[in-house]
């Protein structure tokens, strides 16, 4: 009996009287088929980074639509700035221009005398790099990364890898371009590592992003010498980051006696979400040559540079 | 109560896309609402004819984009939600306002969890219980679109509440 009621309801739950196309789930299936063959070919072949990039350049003109109120607001609340702030602002920028005006002759002699010194050495003379000064248009829409966009793309022979720094320090690498903006990985994100070096001694080691507004330095012995307030820097071993440029303060070490290693968490120094303004770094292409028949065993490489770089030390010392 | 046609719906869309393309910043980030969701689910429910499971994945894909999350994350979500909008979407027509609520409320944090299951496999970390306050903001989204564009609920059942 309940089979016949049952049968007698079916032709009720799909009726035939609309045309609508193939049924919901065959669509299911194939949609969700479709996108999980995309997602495969984005995450493991970089076959889509192109389409994507298309894609993207073809949603600029909406992203400048939406960007138009928050610039109007910004552009309206400049116009209003008060006439006090402006001059106390313009006094303070004069005096740190003269500042730095009186460094900057400085700069050049030791820059000078640097290249001079290197040349006796017989050390590459390290390229200055290029910049290229851009806007963080925002922050990225998805919550699971760190990353900025930047208003400066492909147009503006912005490539991938380029480093990014700002004022006080390194604030990260490009890592996706578009015709008109790139995205900008902070160091904080987990999928970023920076080559670094301690100020105070010198110290190599790699720093990883940890997601939140922290990097940790794994791998290193309970007994390294870092000490709380350590300044971090770069150390220019990688060709993309110049040497030198600031990257984070140690604020944390926890030293587990039963681990082997010592877990150093540090703070980075840039301060992106302060200001809108930051320099994309021209990648350093002189030394690409050099690096690539050295690739297989980098770590024999790098001793065996490094123990180059000592002798070429202690030549001339030795010499006089 | 104006019948919605094809111009209507994709001039949603494309507001929803402006909203979510918006440079959202500081805590705005937290609570922003997945505009293009709560539309996609609204006309899904309101109008089958005019957008269905194929509509889910372009939004999908076009949310992927302005993201720059990973190709097809938001497509699968948003085509599975969508599916299972579609496969009670007839019955709808019985439900109160209240009922019909719910059941968006619940659509939209499957379409979460969803994402959430695909980011943790794609080697993300796992978010702060913030991650689904854009549920709670969705369906107050969702409450617009009804005063706008109309209710779900047949007046008559409306009435005898």
């Amino acid at each position: 009996m309940l089979k016949g009621v049952h049968q007698k309801l079916e032709p009720q739950q799909t009726p035939a009287f609309f045309v609508r196309g193939a049924s919901p789930f065959s669509r299911m299936v194939f949609f969700c088929a479709l996108s999980i063959v995309i997602m495969a070919a984005d995450s493991q072949l970089n076959y889509l980074s192109q389409i994507r990039q298309t894609l993207y350049g073809a949603l600029h003109p909406i992203e400048r639509i939406a960007n138009i109120p928050s610039e109007l607001f910004r552009d309206t609340s400049k116009y209003f700035s008060v006439h006090n702030e402006l001059v106390q602002e313009n006094y303070m920028l004069k005096q740190q221009a003269f500042e730095q005006k009186v460094k900057l002759q400085r700069l050049n002699t030791l820059q000078a005398e640097n290249e001079h010194l290197r040349s006796l050495l017989g050390g590459d003379i390290p390229i200055h790099p290029f910049a290229i000064l851009g806007d963080i248009s925002h922050t990225g829409r998805d919550p699971f990364r760190n990353v900025v966009i930047v208003n400066r793309g492909s147009q503006h022979n912005i490539q991938a890898g380029q480093a990014v720094v700002d004022s006080k320090g390194v604030i990260g690498q490009v890592t996706r371009v578009y015709p008109f903006s790139c995205e900008v990985t902070l160091i904080t994100d987990k999928n970023l590592s920076i080559p670094i070096q301690v100020e105070r001694n010198q110290l190599r080691a790699i720093a990883f992003g940890q997601g939140g507004n922290t990097l940790d330095i794994p791998y290193l012995p309970t007994n390294v010498d870092i000490k709380i307030g350590d300044k971090l820097v770069t150390s220019g071993i990688d060709g993309i980051y110049p040497a030198g440029l600031a990257v984070a303060t140690v604020t944390k070490i926890e030293q587990d006696p039963e681990s082997q290693f010592a877990k150093i968490i540090s703070t980075p120094i840039a301060q992106v979400s302060h200001h809108l303004q930051l320099l994309i770094l021209e990648l350093p292409e002189s030394k690409e040559p050099e690096a690539k028949p050295l690739e297989p065993d980098s770590e024999e490489v790098l001793e065996k540079n490094e123990n180059k770089k000592d002798k070429k030390r202690t030549k001339p010392r030795a010499n006089p | 109560m104006q019948t919605p046609n094809l111009l209507l719906v994709y001039t949603t869309f494309f507001v929803a896309l402006l909203c979510q393309l918006f440079p959202w910043t500081g805590q705005g980030v937290i609570f922003r609402p997945d505009f293009m969701l709560v539309v996609l689910l609204y006309w899904l429910l309101r109008a089958p004819h005019l957008c269905h499971i194929g509509t889910a994945w372009v939004v999908g894909i076009l949310v992927d984009l302005a993201t720059g999350s990973l190709l097809g994350q938001h497509a699968l979500a948003f085509t599975l939600t969508a599916y299972i909008a579609l496969s009670f979407q007839r019955r709808l027509v019985l439900f109160t306002v209240i009922q019909i609520t719910f059941y968006v409320l619940s659509l939209l944090f499957f379409a979460r969890l969803v994402i959430l299951i695909l980011k943790l496999f794609a080697g993300n970390d796992a978010p702060s219980w913030h991650y689904f306050w854009p549920v709670i903001t969705g369906i107050l989204l969702w409450q617009v679109l009804r005063i706008a564009f109309g209710s779900l609920a047949r007046p008559k059942s409306s009435r005898s509440e």
